[in-house]
């Protein structure tokens, strides 16, 4: 965004700087290199001015005011290192410390802690205090994942701030007074905020501590990468760090355009899955009806053998491969090749069928994160972002209540942000077309002047609901002048693998089969020319016995695709089935050949999330046992095809993604390691957004930083170390240029490749009309809950409590008319099964509309849909 | 004459006190502050004194202490608070017997013996424990079979030398100050140091 504040002058312990007017002393003191002590100060949160460890001396003021609630102005000198101050400072800490226990050797903070450093640095150096101090009971859970220590807790209302201001979810607040102030959580009512982890983070001593860290290990003996998050396609960034070979936290990274430092629980605590016990450690191959373990060259042998069989017998459109949206853009690249350059099929499709049609992800105007903040107004039209994309949901929060963002919900149901909106239009499940025609009019009021595009959140509310409807509303909406579109798939890296052709009818770099196929003709040998079927089209397919070899690349398709019995006759019906995974899923377990892979955390490479933003994601840990990274996997795969691919390393990937994929030009390993906050595609359009400064950390007293300073820092010395760019400065770029054009073949830009054009989607759609609800039907809305019977939360021990009952939730007005208490269970029939389900009232669910999250529970929303049909109505019937 | 002069020396030498000493059957006292393996100390109810903080692998310049914390069974505590040691395991190739975990243990739970005798023929028993280097129910170091224990090697194992002195006491400022509340190897403060 753009400041159009006056600029004026501030002199800070005698060094003259320039500032906005009316911005905080403290943060322009730190950005002009002055360290001011803090506790309850924090840059993404509303100064209160608490703890007192900011006084300053300003001259012309009488007293000291705190540098974090005052703002500068013209002329202004200020004193921060001056005698009074530092008596101040040594008053303020003395204090501070009176009740602090100094159980530093016991505490997961020791090492890190604020209170420490700013004691050491700014404090007096000895107690006086020979007094006993306040005693509480220590730890007391305040949720399922964070613990509260209240003797060691400061009061400085980080916490509690970040829960009202930052979540939404003021669930913890002060308690008492005086001496006895604490942190509370209201009466029955725990702190169940998906955001919970931020607390700890953000806790200046060790009074909120996590559950799953908790005294897993000592700052000093972690190290810690840089990363992106790949539980969902948000992207956050954050330190990984690990400890003897062991992932221990993942902590936020302060990242402008992505997720400003927050994370939420599922992202931050998920990576205890790596190290599930049921982990796959070795390749395996069905011998005798059973899955056995074998060794690598064994086992691509036969995944190779099964694959070349049906290529022979029935010709590439025989063989298909789902899956691959968890992997990084490396893998995904190399498994779009294998499969549409090597074996010939187009038969792929990254989604497995709850998101929407590649055209449309590919194919629609693409707005950013922070376009959200300049928005003139903000559609939501797709899945509940609170459970699905949590920190969207709080950049979208954000943008509106602290930004004035107006937003309309278009929605079904209820969900977390439908109670910031300025307008709704409710609409039953499917019928997101008819909605959308009424979005223009209810939008005129809301603009109101406001300039800045319209940017739309779409997605698939429910999978319940083809992803036709909500096709049909994209259209729509798209004639509306300045929209811009997020698109909101879920998994961590769909965005990239549908980028690099893991989509029915694409290429990778976002172009067709027919205008890349030139170009990949020359680059790879070969490309398919008939467009292939999409993740039901092989399912069905299969289960028609018409799928003679069919690759499952990371996915756990029985649970994840909306229709179980189709997936189970697919599985069953295709010829030979070979499974990438990091565990046995039930589908792997029907599998002929089962190669295990490394996940996230074990491998290096790039995501793309949800805007089209690459950014690396680091390895912190070797695997266990003998798994392999996926793009390894293919190339071994190809090799034994008869391929080649001639790729080592990520980065060779990287460079030849850029050479060959039209949309990935010039985004190569060297830019991919100098862009800070990753590239966005296409990379034309957001050039200006490029940040290739490395992030500018402060030395001294920044220990609790996730992002740690290389080399020793000093106390006193109070300077920003400016790691040096891994590039030369432009005019030895335009050197190398002009030494690379030297070469017979430019590698940078794929010149000597068939132009390709990038693919736009013309929004030409004819809506098929919903079928209507008849009145004695309930029509079925399957959202997804933050915490589901995915792998993710399934192997991580502190989440697995966290995934709520299955319940059937419906307005009271049709329980009454079942004629059932709440509560009850009651039969739940569809055209595809019935289920006994317990049914729960609820005034916010709208009446003809039942709710139940998918993928929770061993029976569930996947034996109740059938992808075939548009919608899914279904009847209740009493057991009695 | 020049080969008779050198049989001088040994006639000379034929007169003088023997100074060989019959190691390992006699063996000289150990210097007080002589630095050998070191044992994990309780309190006299039996509770262990390490508290898991890792601040002796921390300070460790060989980085031969491996520790892990973990949350204390409030039914069942192994030592008072809410953390314990429940990896504790000194690889006795790389210790330098530099004594600065002592000095950074909080809780006195790191001391050492005066033992140094222990010659071990494979790794795993070059690596120590927490099981072989906890004291007994008495305080006093466990004897491991492949160490060389005459007697009186276990004597002054768990005084323990503080960097700093005792706060708040103007007297003894600048001075080493020794605790040990087992009853052996205390020490008076030692005069004459500068901290």
């Amino acid at each position: 965004m753009k400041d159009e504040r006056e600029i004026v002058t501030v002199t800070i312990d005698g060094i003259e700087m320039q500032a906005p007017k009316g911005e905080l002393l403290i943060r322009v003191a730190q950005d002009n290199g002055t360290f001011v002590p803090r506790f309850c100060w924090h840059e993404r949160m509303k100064p209160v001015g608490m703890c007192r460890m900011c006084l300053v001396e300003v001259e012309g003021v009488r007293g000291m005011p705190p540098a974090c609630t005052t703002t500068v102005t013209d002329g202004m000198v200020v004193n921060t290192k001056s005698e009074t101050v530092k008596k101040a400072q040594d008053g303020v800490l003395e204090f501070l410390l009176i009740n602090h226990p100094l159980d530093c050797p016991v505490c997961d903070r020791g090492g890190e802690c604020p209170l420490q450093d700013q004691t050491l640095a700014f404090g007096p150096g000895e107690s006086r205090y020979v007094e006993e101090k306040r005693h509480f009971e220590k730890p007391i859970p305040i949720s399922e994942l964070v613990l509260l220590d209240r003797e060691r807790c400061i009061q400085c209302s980080r916490c509690t701030r970040f829960a009202d201001e930052i979540a939404g979810d003021r669930l913890i607040d002060f308690g008492e007074r005086g001496g006895e102030m604490q942190v509370i959580t209201y009466p029955d009512d725990p702190f169940t905020s998906y955001f919970s982890g931020n607390t700890v983070q953000v806790c200046p001593v060790g009074a909120l501590t996590a559950k799953p860290y908790r005294f897993r290990a000592r700052p000093w003996d972690l190290s810690a990468v840089e990363t992106s998050c790949q539980t969902c396609s948000v992207g956050c960034r954050g330190s990984l760090e690990s400890s003897s070979n062991e992932l221990v936290r993942l902590l936020g990274v302060d990242v402008e355009p992505v997720n400003h430092g927050w994370l939420c629980d599922k992202g931050r605590f998920g990576y205890e899955a790596t190290h599930a016990e049921d982990r796959a450690r070795n390749p395996m191959i069905r011998r005798d009806g059973s899955l056995v373990e074998c060794s690598w060259p064994e086992a691509l042998d036969a995944a190779a053998e099964g694959i070349k069989r049906s290529l022979d017998l029935h010709g590439p459109a025989s063989i298909a491969m789902v899956g691959g949206s968890r992997g990084t853009n490396e893998d995904a690249y190399l498994w779009a090749r294998l499969a549409k350059g090597v074996i010939g099929t187009d038969n792929v499709d990254a989604q497995i069928g709850d998101g929407l049609p590649a055209e449309v992800v590919l194919g629609l105007p693409g707005a950013t994160i922070p376009d959200l903040d300049e928005a003139a107004a903000i559609i939501l039209l797709g899945p509940d972002l609170k459970e699905e994309l949590p920190v969207l949901y709080l950049r979208v929060r954000r943008a509106c209540v602290d930004l004035g963002v107006p937003i309309l919900d278009v929605s079904a149901v209820d969900h977390g942000l439908s109670k910031y909106a300025s307008a709704t239009i409710r609409h039953l499940p499917g019928e997101q077309a008819s909605a959308a025609r009424e979005i223009s009019a209810a939008l005129a009021p809301l603009i109101d002047g406001r300039s800045g595009p319209i940017v739309v959140v779409l997605g698939r509310s429910d999978v319940a609901t083809s992803a036709e409807p909500t096709v049909a509303a994209a259209a729509i909406i798209r004639e509306i002048p300045n929209t811009r579109f997020l698109v909101a798939l879920r998994r961590g890296n769909v965005r990239g693998a549908i980028d690099l052709g893991l989509a029915p009818g694409f290429l990778p770099g976002r172009v067709t089969l027919d205008a890349g196929a030139e170009r990949f003709v020359a680059a790879w040998g070969s490309a398919p020319a008939e467009v292939g079927l999409d993740t039901a089209g092989i399912f069905n397919a299969a289960s028609e016995g018409r799928i003679g070899a069919l690759i499952l690349v990371g996915a756990d398709i029985v649970n994840d695709f909306p229709d179980r019995r189709l997936v189970r006759a697919g599985v069953g019906g295709a010829g030979f089935v070979i499974c990438i995974n990091a565990t046995v899923t039930e589908a792997a377990a029907d599998a002929d050949v089962f190669l295990p892979a490394t996940v996230w955390g074990e491998k290096a490479g790039t995501t793309t999330n949800l805007e089209g933003r690459i950014s690396r994601v680091g390895r912190k840990i070797a695997a266990v046992g003998n798994p392999m990274p996926d793009f390894r996997i293919a190339s071994e795969l190809a090799l034994r095809l008869g391929t080649d691919f001639d790729l080592e390393t990520v980065e060779e990937i990287q460079d030849e993604i850029a050479r060959v994929a039209p949309a990935f030009a010039e985004v190569d390993a060297q830019l991919l390691k100098r862009a800070r906050d990753g590239v966005v595609l296409p990379l034309a359009l957001h050039r200006d957004e490029l940040v290739l400064e490395p992030r500018r950390i402060p030395v001294i007293d920044f220990s609790w930083e996730p992002i740690k300073p290389e080399g020793p820092g000093e106390f006193e010395v109070v300077e920003f170390e400016v790691v040096e760019p891994v590039l030369e400065a432009d005019a030895s770029d335009e050197a190398a240029a002009e030494e690379e054009s030297a070469l017979p073949v430019d590698i940078s830009n794929g010149a000597g490749l068939p132009d390709a054009q990038l693919f736009v989607w013309s929004a030409q759609h004819a809506a098929q009309p919903t079928p209507g609800r008849d009145n004695y039907a309930l029509r079925l809305s399957a959202g997804r809950s933050l915490y589901d019977n995915g792998r993710t939360v399934a192997s991580t021990p502190a989440l697995r409590a966290l995934i709520p009952a299955q319940t059937l939730r419906v307005n009271p007005s049709e329980i009454s008319r079942v004629g059932v208490a709440d509560g009850e269970s009651v039969r739940v029939s569809t055209a595809r099964g019935s289920l006994v389900l317990s049914l729960t009232g609820d005034a916010n669910v709208p009446a003809g509309v039942a709710v139940m999250p998918f993928n929770i529970g061993e029976t569930g929303v996947g034996d109740l849909v059938d992808v075939s049909l548009v919608v899914t109505d279904l009847r209740l019937e009493t057991l009695r | 004459m020049a080969r008779f002069s050198g049989f001088g020396v040994t006639f000379k030498q034929m007169f003088k006190p023997r100074i060989t000493g019959f190691y390992p059957k006699e063996k000289r006292e150990k210097p007080e502050r002589f630095h050998g393996r070191h044992v994990l100390n309780r309190y006299e109810d039996g509770m262990e004194k390490c508290i898991g903080c890792e601040l002796c692998a921390g300070v460790c310049p060989a980085k031969c202490i491996y520790v892990r914390g973990a949350d204390n069974s409030p039914d069942s505590p192994v030592s008072p608070g809410e953390r314990f040691g429940f990896v504790y395991e000194i690889n006795y190739l790389r210790c330098i017997h530099c004594d600065m975990c002592v000095e950074a243990c909080p809780t006195e739970a790191i001391t050492e013996t005066k033992l140094f005798e222990f010659s071990f023929a494979n790794r795993a028993d070059a690596i120590y424990t927490k099981e072989e280097l906890l004291v007994d129910d008495e305080g006093r170091a466990k004897r491991q079979p492949w160490e060389l224990w005459l007697g009186g090697e276990d004597d002054k194992t768990s005084a323990w030398m503080r960097a700093t002195s005792s706060s708040g006491d103007a007297d003894y400022e600048g001075r080493v100050n020794w605790s040990g509340e087992l009853g052996f190897g205390v020490r008076e403060p030692e005069q004459g140091q500068s901290l």
